[in-house]
């Protein structure tokens, strides 16, 4: 399922040459440089990089969330503008992001409020039974925990439905513990809903267990190190943590880390 | 709110208090006009019932509208200021000079310029209420965290739907913690302009009872005074309790 053994599938995101710069004149900031990748739709691409390399500025580029400098950048053969109206893509923060006046239940039902509250609405209770919410839906937001919350987060973002899903550190707040469960609890919902995932993390463990593939960026300026496929079959479950396989990956990936 | 178990230290600090107050009365035998005992005013009370209702619905009426029209100028004032940067740019400072102005000293000019009637009396009133729910309310109304912001874009969420979904309601809880202030300082205001220049309400009968050194009345006039506000205290309080169900970071 890796890259480049799936040649038949679309492309869920293409990005080609794509410059990002903040500011202007002497103060500008090449954030990103020339970056060019592409993702196949129904993967689960999860990038890494050092801090400041620009991980957060491409995601957020993809969500029409940061303008454009140079380049060229499909969701779905579409410009990320479009892609955002026709709720091709969600966003899954660091932070759960939930409004605090609003239950559980009703935080996810969030996108169909506004926006025009377009597409496609899966069933809420549903969703939050998807992530293991089951029996909370009347909860507050400072009644769950935080990695409840960020459970509620996903199951918001799934709401519509989304073709792509892009995760900025999603459990880099939460503790080693929940982050695990979270992580397989990902994996399932992956393969359950099809959904392409973009999936920014710190942790090269993580990296490697979630990732059909890794993108490594380095920084000064922010630009594509490497690729890597991860050649770990699914299902995966957390021991495979622990085979030769994975050490070696994970090795590779820190090395290529140092020389960013 | 806690229970009857939560309030009775209250309430027996309160009677002690009472009883302290009537024994030192006693104990060394105070003249009535300079200070009454508590049996003197619940006397006072008894005897100008109809003098103290008929002077406190002006002042209620006078205290109400000023905190309404006071804290709905205030509310629509700071939701311009957050849509257009330049009206805050303009405007607030000059809000911070009203401000400064001693009330005290603005009540005489008001008299002058409206007359004995109720007009004065509501404006003062409302021009109390009116900074602290000016800022609290600006501060809400920007209280929002950039990532729910970009939340709101990723849903491509208009400008309408974000001050209404997200903006106002952040802005509850700093709202009802400025309404409470109001709810207490519209009624100084109303009291403080009846002081100036009146022959009606709470303010004046504090005057007229003072200087008739009919000092029961006096002291019941006051504790009239402070039921009202602590009546509109806790309207506010229940409102809020009705309208921010979740529980909100503390607000300072
Ligand atoms: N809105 C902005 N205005 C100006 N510069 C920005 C802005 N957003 C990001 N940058 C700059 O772009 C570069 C990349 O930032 P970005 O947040 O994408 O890094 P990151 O890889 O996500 O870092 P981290 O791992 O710490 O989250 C940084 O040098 C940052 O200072
Ligand atoms: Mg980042």
């Amino acid at each position: 399922m890796t890259l480049d053994c799936a040649p038949a599938r679309d492309l869920a995101v293409s990005i080609k040459d794509l410059d990002v710069k903040f500011g202007v004149g002497d103060n500008a900031v090449t954030a990103l440089s020339g970056v060019s990748v592409n993702i196949t739709e129904g993967s689960l691409v999860t990038m890494i990089g050092p801090s400041g390399c620009g991980k957060s500025t491409l995601l957020r580029a993809v969500a029409d969330l940061v303008p454009i400098s140079n380049g060229g950048l499909t969701v779905l053969g579409q410009s990320p503008s479009e892609a955002r109206r026709q709720r091709y893509f969600s966003f899954v923060f660091q932070d759960a992001t939930l409004l605090p006046w609003r239950t559980a239940l009703d935080n996810v039902k969030l996108p169909f409020e506004v926006g025009g509250g377009g597409g496609i609405r899966a069933d809420p209770g549903e969703l939050l039974e998807l992530v293991g919410l089951k029996g909370r839906e009347h909860a507050w937001p400072d009644e769950l925990s935080g990695g409840m919350r960020q459970r509620v987060a996903i199951a918001r973002a799934l709401a519509t439905r989304p073709k792509v899903l892009l995760m900025d550190e999603p459990f880099g707040a939460l503790d080693e513990i929940t982050r695990d469960k979270l992580n397989e609890e990902l994996l399932r919902i992956w393969r359950e809903t099809g959904t392409t995932i973009i999936f920014v993390t710190h942790s090269i463990a993580e990296a490697v267990f979630l990732g059909e593939s890794v993108l490594v960026l380095a920084t000064n300026p922010g630009r594509v190190k490497e690729f890597l496929p991860v050649p770990l079959s699914h299902p995966r479950k957390l021991p495979v943590r622990d085979t030769l396989e994975f050490v070696e990956i994970t090795g590779h990936l820190r090395r290529s880390l140092e020389e960013c | 709110m806690s229970g009857l178990r939560g309030r009775t230290p209250a309430v027996i600090a309160a009677v002690g208090l009472i009883c302290l107050w009537q024994l030192i009365v006693w104990a060394f035998s105070v003249p009535t006009y300079m200070a009454p005992g508590p049996v003197d005013v619940v006397i006072a009370f008894r005897e100008s019932a109809g003098i103290l209702w008929s002077n406190f619905w002006p002042t209620l009426y006078e205290a109400l509208l000023g905190f309404i029209c006071g804290n709905t100028i205030a509310i629509l004032l700071a939701v311009w200021f957050v849509h257009k940067t330049t009206a805050e740019r303009a405007f607030y400072p000059i809000a911070v000079f009203i401000n400064t102005i001693p009330i005290i000293a603005v009540a005489p000019i008001l008299v002058l310029i409206f007359g004995n009637g109720f007009a004065p009396k509501i404006i003062i009133a409302g021009l109390i209420c009116f900074f602290p729910t000016l800022v609290n309310m600006v501060r809400g109304l920007k209280a929002v965290s950039p990532a729910t912001l970009d939340l709101m874009r990723v849903l491509s969420a208009s400008n309408g739907e974000v001050f209404w979904k997200v903006r106002i309601q952040s802005s509850l809880p700093f709202l009802f913690a400025a309404l409470r202030i109001a709810s207490t300082t519209c009624v100084i205001g109303a009291i403080v302009a009846e002081w100036i220049g009146s022959n009606f309400g709470l303010g004046a009968l504090i005057i007229e009872a003072t200087y008739n050194f009919r000092s029961p009345l006096l002291y019941a006039t006051v504790f009239t005074a402070a039921m009202l506000a602590v009546a509109i205290f806790s309207t506010v309080s229940f409102a809020e309790s009705r309208i921010v169900r979740w529980k909100a970071p503390e607000v300072h």
